[in-house]
């Protein structure tokens, strides 16, 4: 277990050029928890998570990380408590997976970097972890969708945080893969207590993997807490503008939203909020 | 290791065979001689005075012009990023000839000239591009626009030129290695002892920029500070070649997709970039002056040689769903 860093956003507002985007938002992150971010398309999920991660400074309020600003701290340093895993990351023409998993460990390296037994340790427990030991040789690009993921998801467990953040690291996945990338990330958050953030577009999943849901509309957070008090049929209209009922998820007891449409409902339902 | 060892014997071998070989030839031993500051008949002109500098002046500017091509064409992962394309070498061009047609400049303020024009074509278009954190296409569309319109300012200029300035000013129109002298081997020299390592020192970070700006950021480089840093170093680089070689065509454009195949996908191609330049350079040369049967200033040969290169890009990425 490592000493949990705590990661808050502190008033933060932010925009691309004069669009804003979020609007003085606060979010504690739960030391130590699985946090799930859900929200309708463009609601700002995805820019709250790259200004947690450092990569876009906000126009107001301050993102901090122990209580520092980390727009303030070096990039290095920020690197290795915080990892990333972006939506889209790009893997170059060729590149094997132990390579790519190997960049993971840049962030521990001196101007003079030396490999070291440490980094072999780290890159050997990532690729045993995520379980691609077997197609450690082959070039990322010739791997399947959910395979690639798991690389990703490797290179970012190499850099060694206490926190990671991803951004939809579902995506493009079909569903065995979808649960696979989200028990990998429950292993790690249970091993080694890894902070975990993640935006995710599939509520019942988000419900099911999350401690923590948070649930966004419009820039701003529209509630937050366990899954069984945020994912309400009030907050997926609200959220999402769309009537549904949510039950207990057979399996788990955890929420589970059964969206209502225009078809395929009995009609006492139709358009209710139950 | 083994590319760059082989690189660095075939420069060596082919800057050699340029200063031995020519209308008439030296030895080795005579080269060497001249080198080391020996009064040798005949050869201390020939090699001392015409072919050392200009084999070291092509060594040179190949290199920097492989190096500042990799640079763009890494940090902006496009082979089409190339600053012969994104009009980096035009700006250039055009302070160089206003400089020299309108100022009536030296080698060294046309040089200096040259330096600040190329740096402020490209945080220009850095500035146009990046603007809400930017990408790397729209860099490269604004860049061939602004090249187009310095390359009408170099036409414009040309076009009033005197006639005595149209010699020195056509240098800057086609790459040329005639007439090079140790007044444009030195500057470029202190250039690249200065240069070079900075981007090699710079040259990991860029390496981790092929993974995506945010993938990049997220190992913990600071993605914008370096990209403004690579910039500037390898717009120097390219500026000072050009000031004394001209815009050698084609070379930044062919040296980094070439060093990167040769280099496969681990490594960074900016070393490998800058030899392979060298190399180029200095083969075409050669072939200009002598295999031809007329004398070629070195750019048309590099020319020939990079355009079919250019049209498969591009109907290459018109193929693969017409991004750039």
């Amino acid at each position: 277990m490592t000493a949990h860093r705590t990661l808050t956003a502190a008033g933060i507002s932010l925009a691309y050029g004069d669009r804003t985007i979020v609007d003085t938002l606060d979010l504690t992150v739960p030391a130590g928890k699985v946090t799930a971010i859900v929200g309708a398309n463009a609601c700002g999920k995805s820019t709250l998570l790259k200004a947690m991660a450092r990569l876009l400074p906000p126009r107001a309020g301050q993102v901090l990380l122990d209580g520092k600003d980390i727009h303030r701290m070096p990039t290095k340093q920020v690197a290795r408590d915080l990892g990333l895993l972006p939506q889209s990351p790009i893997a170059p023409e060729g590149i094997a997976v132990s390579d790519l998993v190997s960049r993971g460990r840049t962030p521990h390296h001196g101007p003079l970097a030396r490999w070291t037994p440490a980094d072999d340790k780290a890159v050997a427990e990532a690729l045993e972890a995520t379980d691609i030991v077997a197609i450690a040789d082959r070039p990322v690009d010739e791997l399947s969708g959910g395979q690639r993921q798991r690389v990703w998801i490797a290179m970012a467990l190499a850099q060694q945080t206490d926190v990671l953040l991803l951004d939809e690291p579902t995506t493009f996945l079909d569903v065995s893969h979808q649960i696979d990338v989200l028990d990998l990330l429950t292993d790690l958050n249970r091993s080694r207590g890894t902070t975990i953030v993640m935006v995710l577009h599939d509520l019942n999943l988000a419900a099911r993997y999350a401690d923590h849901l948070v649930a966004m509309s419009a820039g701003r957070i529209f509630a937050s807490g366990a899954p069984e008090q945020v994912l309400t049929a009030e907050t997926v209209h609200e959220v999402f503008g769309l009537d549904s009922r949510v039950i207990p998820d057979p399996l788990t007891g955890r929420p589970l939203v059964l969206p209502i449409g225009r078809h395929h409902v009995p009609a006492r339902l139709d358009g209710a909020v139950s | 290791m083994l590319v760059t060892s082989i690189l660095v014997i075939a420069v060596a071998a082919t800057y050699l065979v340029s200063l031995m070989v020519g209308q008439s030839f030296y030895s080795p031993a005579e080269v060497w001689g001249v080198i080391t500051g020996q009064l040798v008949p005949g050869a201390s002109f020939t090699v001392g005075e015409l072919r050392l500098p200009r084999s070291t002046v092509g060594l040179l500017a190949g290199a920097c012009f492989g190096i500042g091509g990799a640079v763009f064409q890494t940090m902006l992962r496009n082979p089409l990023a190339s600053p012969d394309i994104i009009g980096i070498n035009a700006g250039a061009s055009a302070a160089a000839v206003v400089g020299i047609v309108f100022l009536s400049l030296d080698q060294t303020p046309v040089a200096i000239l040259a330096t600040v024009g190329a740096l402020v074509t490209a945080l220009s278009i850095y500035l146009l591009a990046f603007k809400d954190g930017g990408a790397g296409a729209r860099f490269i569309l604004i860049g061939i626009g602004v090249a187009a319109i310095f390359n009408s300012v170099v036409a414009y200029v040309l076009s009033r030129a005197a006639e005595w300035d149209l010699q020195a000013a056509m240098r800057w129109i086609t790459g040329n290695l005639n007439g090079a002298s140790w007044n444009e081997a030195v500057p470029l020299a202190v250039a690249v002892v200065i240069g070079v390592p900075v981007i090699l020192w710079l040259s990991r970070d860029l390496e981790l920029m092929r993974l995506g700006d945010d993938t990049a950021a997220a190992l913990g480089v600071p993605v914008e500070r370096r990209r403004v840093m690579l910039i500037i170093a390898a717009v120097t680089l390219l500026a000072f070649a050009t000031a004394a070689a001209g815009p050698i065509s084609f070379v930044a454009f062919l040296a980094g997709p070439i060093a990167a195949r040769m280099l496969g996908p681990v490594g960074s191609p900016v070393l490998v970039a800058g030899l392979f330049g060298a190399l180029l350079v200095l083969v075409a040369d050669f072939v200009g002056q002598y295999l031809l049967g007329l004398r070629l200033p070195v750019g048309v040969v590099t020319g020939v040689l990079g355009a079919p290169y250019l049209i498969f890009l591009l109907i290459r990425s018109s193929r693969s769903g017409g991004t750039l």
